[in-house]
């Protein structure tokens, strides 16, 4: 496999490299601090969580036994830590004693209770076997709702890949638009495959506003995808395999079939309000996942590029450089005089976005990890080779999404959590280091 | 230490190489993708094969079922686009999803759904309304959507001579009955359309054929024995197994006559070393179980003891004049069914019982028996009508209950639980997006060859 070619240094970015390395010690001490909180906020979550089911048990084993003695023993058959089986365990004590029952060592007790805690697949299953004398052990159990998952810390690299989880449903999505509140949302529009819905931030929660639906007449594609982009006067456009939607009122959503072109790269022109200028745009196969490689307008001397699934552009100094990652699993670089490839690591999904940083734009390219789903990255090219300036950000699942936002500061990844089973938008920004 | 600007190039340099092996992309459509499989059907009908995974995962090629249960057991909408109860839970009203076409060109109708299930089911009250199919019972039938999410519960349009035609993801390109199966992508699939054009299946292979078949090219993906599995994964392909849920238990035909038979019963019970057929016939596969479901389904399986009680065994035979002795039947073409058999014998023998071994014997017999699906009661009460039990009556489906009927299905005595075993399939590594849903059915719906170009 061929490798990166540098043919010089890139001042942009090993100045920020270094400038990163320098406070190395203050950031430490930081990110300790920030750890050791996420770590107190999850303990103090789950102890609370969990104390119902406790005294539910507990009411259950003491209906069994009657007040009196007895020893507890307390084994984890389930996927809680140490730390929760702990809290666990003090919880059942104290819940013992409330209703009666004197917890004493084995020698002194003729009933024994052993809890057991085990768990299915919705929830956790903890169970008691109480043993009292000689007689065969009657057994009780509750059912314990799961509680919600990790949190993950950056990296250190030249730039922080920032997500932000914007939405989360059961629904299949497939683009999600931030339409006010820039930096805090407070109203988004929300593409699935068959409606359209807007949500409006309300007392911290997304509060439905209105659902509008998709009509249709062919089935959609397995590998379904869609855009979805702001346009003047506060419509949106939908772009969806074979089919074009506009919003034409507040309560409508006009759809025909069509083969339309779908806007690949945009840049807002503030001018202009919230509208949106399309650099090029390409036309998307009605009945399969990828762009035909039909281009308008040209790209130099080529009005075609490979078929792709996604593409991403790098504004230079007097032109555009235009990435495709094409169906051959390869990255196209098309500058308008040569389509160069570039064996990369790239995934299906890339998307351009603007910011502060190093060069002031990046290309966010997803990559595969089996392990814990996929990942996403920063590159930049300052030569013709992709250069990792940020270190990979993991989201829960399949990446089935990544497009830019309308602004251009930022982008929106789509990815199913095979954990929750729901589908999770991520907005993901570029900080500087 | 600080690292130089340099040393950063050098590390992205290196993540990028390091990272190239495992870039991913989106599905690729072509391509025609092999699949080899024990399962040998006679029929394509879904209301007349025999229950097995390997036939459900054959039907799920081919037809749809109104619902579909998720990974977690939960029901999803298929050819049912909404549904809601009626008349307190005793019934079920179905909205059919529209513009959905049978392979035949015909268009999905109520009428067609109605006949499907009284095929199936000669017992439920079907009725068709508009565009409305509407299932009602004399008593309340909490997991019909369950039920409904069952292979032989797929729906099929028979035609005059009975062959049946489904709306499934593929259709029927050539069958020959109990060989092979080609099936070609529906085009129009409401579902949309596979990445693979066509799909060839090959029937009744031995597990070694398949490792074989796999091996030389000739299959993309294989069915791999339990006890076989570490073989597979050392072979660098990418294996998939299901959590355990093939209950593999000694079945009585009838219930005890007497109360001598029934401590014969108990006592061939606790004479069973599951844990040394476990490690050494298994390798290490799968669980040893006493209980009917699996702890991972029900969260409390371990309460049910595995253990040998030897001297509990002695005590109950000592009670029972003469020899108590059986005859046990096992699948004649499952080598692993007859070594487990043989080792039950042997326990039993130790106990002072009589275990003679007779394939074809039917009063006990060492089964296979694969659960119907991932909801624990789901599984349970088709578990309880395989063995005649009497039915089981639930008011609330919780999880107290659930562990009392099945205390009481394994207090009849008709069932002796030995293991629970995954499912595991094998397949090269130019197959992606293959998987195996806890309950072991295979989704390759949703599968893709690597090398077929778009």
């Amino acid at each position: 496999m061929r490798q990166p070619i540098y043919n010089s240094g890139i001042p942009g970015i090993l100045k920020s490299v270094n400038l990163a390395c320098r406070p190395a010690r203050v950031r430490r001490v930081a990110r300790f601090g920030v750890h050791c909180l996420i770590v107190l906020l999850c303990t103090f979550a789950s102890a609370s969580d969990w104390s119902s089911s406790e005294k539910q048990l507990a009411q259950k084993i003491a209906a069994v036994t009657g007040p009196g003695a007895a020893a507890l023993t307390i084994q984890n058959r389930s996927s809680l830590g140490k730390r929760d089986t702990e809290i666990v365990q003090n919880g059942m004590e104290s819940a013992l004693q409330e209703v009666g029952v004197r917890l004493v060592n084995n020698e002194q007790a003729a009933t024994s209770i052993a809890v057991s805690l085990s768990e299915n697949q919705t929830a956790y299953v903890w169970i008691a076997e109480v043993r009292q004398g000689t007689a065969d052990s009657a057994v009780v159990m509750v059912s314990v709702p799961r509680t919600a998952a990790t949190t993950r810390l950056p990296d250190s690299m030249p730039m922080t890949l920032v997500k932000t989880l914007l939405w989360s449903g059961n629904k299949p999505i497939l683009d999600v638009a931030i339409l006010e509140g820039d930096a805090s949302p407070t109203r988004i529009a929300v593409l699935s495959p068959e409606d359209l819905s807007l949500y409006r931030m309300q007392a911290g929660k997304w509060q439905a506003e209105q659902k509008l639906s998709i009509n249709h007449l062919k089935p959609w594609p397995l590998d379904l995808h869609g855009r979805l982009i702001p346009t003047r006067d506060h419509a949106l456009d939908l772009y969806l395999p074979g089919v074009f939607c506009q919003t034409a009122s507040a309560a409508t959503l006009n759809c025909r079939e069509s083969d339309d072109p779908w806007p690949l790269g945009i840049i807002s022109t503030p001018s202009a309000g919230s509208s949106t200028a399309p650099l090029l745009a390409g036309f998307f196969t009605p009945r399969r996942n990828f762009f035909t490689g039909v281009i308008a307008p040209a790209i130099g001397k080529f009005s075609a590029a490979p078929k792709f699934y996604s593409a991403a552009f790098l504004p230079r100094d007097k032109y555009v450089l235009w990435l495709f990652a094409a169906t051959d699993g390869k990255l196209h670089i098309l500058d308008g005089i040569r389509d160069q490839i570039s064996l990369t690591d790239f995934g299906s999904d890339i998307a351009t976005v603007r910011t502060n940083c190093g060069a002031g734009w990046q290309v966010l390219a997803t990559n595969a990890d089996d392990q814990s789903g996929d990942s996403v990255r920063a590159y930049e090219l300052p030569d013709r080779d992709p250069i990792a300036v940020s270190a990979p950000i993991n989201l829960p699942g399949k990446i089935s999404g990544l497009w830019t936002q309308a602004n251009g500061d930022n982008a929106i990844a789509v990815a199913k959590n095979p954990e929750t089973g729901s589908y999770e938008a991520y907005r993901l920004t570029v900080a500087c280091n | 230490m600080k690292r130089t600007g340099l040393q950063w190039l050098a590390i992205s340099v290196l993540l990028i190489s390091a990272l190239s092996a495992n870039a991913d992309t989106r599905p690729q459509y072509g391509g025609t993708l092999h699949i080899t499989t024990s399962m040998s059907t006679s029929s394509l009908d879904p209301a007349e094969m025999p229950d097995s995974v390997g036939a459900r995962n054959l039907v799920a090629l081919i037809f749809d079922t109104l619902v579909i249960v998720d990974a977690t057991g939960r029901p999803q909408s298929a050819l049912a686009e909404s549904w809601q109860s009626v008349a307190g839970d005793r019934g079920v009203e179905f909205h059919l999803r529209r513009n959905v076409k049978f392979h035949d060109g015909n268009p999905l109708t109520t009428e067609i759904v109605v006949s499907s299930l009284r095929k199936a089911n000669p017992a439920w009250n079907v009725t068709a309304g508009g565009d409305v199919v509407s299932i009602e019972s004399a008593g309340a039938i909490p997991e019909l959507l369950q039920e409904l999410s069952l292979s032989r519960n797929a729906i099929a349009k028979r035609d005059a001579t009975g062959n049946p035609s489904g709306t499934g993801p593929f259709h029927i390109v050539d069958w020959q009955p109990g060989k092979r199966l080609v099936a070609a992508a529906n085009e129009d699939y409401w579902n949309g359309r596979p990445f693979v054009d066509e799909i060839d299946i090959d029937m009744g292979r031995t597990f070694r054929d398949q490792m074989n078949a796999l091996e030389s090219g000739r299959a993309d993906l294989a069915e791999v024995a339990p006890e076989q599995m570490h073989r597979a994964v050392s072979q660098r392909y990418e294996l998939l197994r299901s959590s355990p849920i093939e209950l593999i238990a000694l079945k009585f035909a009838k219930e005890a006559a007497s109360a001598q038979e029934k401590a014969s019963r108990d006592a061939l019970r606790l004479s069973i070393e599951r844990q040394s057929m476990h490690n050494v016939l298994l390798q290490g596969a799968g669980q040893p179980s006493a209980s009917l479901l699996p702890t991972w389904m029900s969260g409390y399986g371990f309460v049910f003891s595995t253990e040998p009680d030897r001297l509990r065994a002695q005590q109950l035979r000592d009670q029972i004049p003469g020899v108590p002795s059986f005859t046990l039947g096992y699948d004649n073409n499952d080598p692993l069914a007859r070594l487990l058999a043989e080792r039950v014998a042997l326990n039993a023998k130790e106990t002072g019982l009589s275990v003679q071994l007779n394939a074809s014997a039917t009063e006990l017999r060492l089964v296979r028996i694969p659960l119907a699906s991932c909801d624990p009661w789901s599984s349970l009460l088709v578990l309880n009508n395989q063995l005649g039990l009497p039915p089981i009556e639930a008011k609330a489906h919780s999880l107290d209950q659930l562990f009392a009927s099945e205390q009481s299905m394994l207090a009849s005595g008709r069932i002796i639980p030995l293991f629970h075993l995954p499912l595991a399939y094998a397949a090269g590594t130019n197959l992606r997006d293959w998987t195996v849903m806890p309950g072991g059915k295979l989704n390759v719906t949703g599968a893709w060859l690597k090398s077929s170009q778009p």
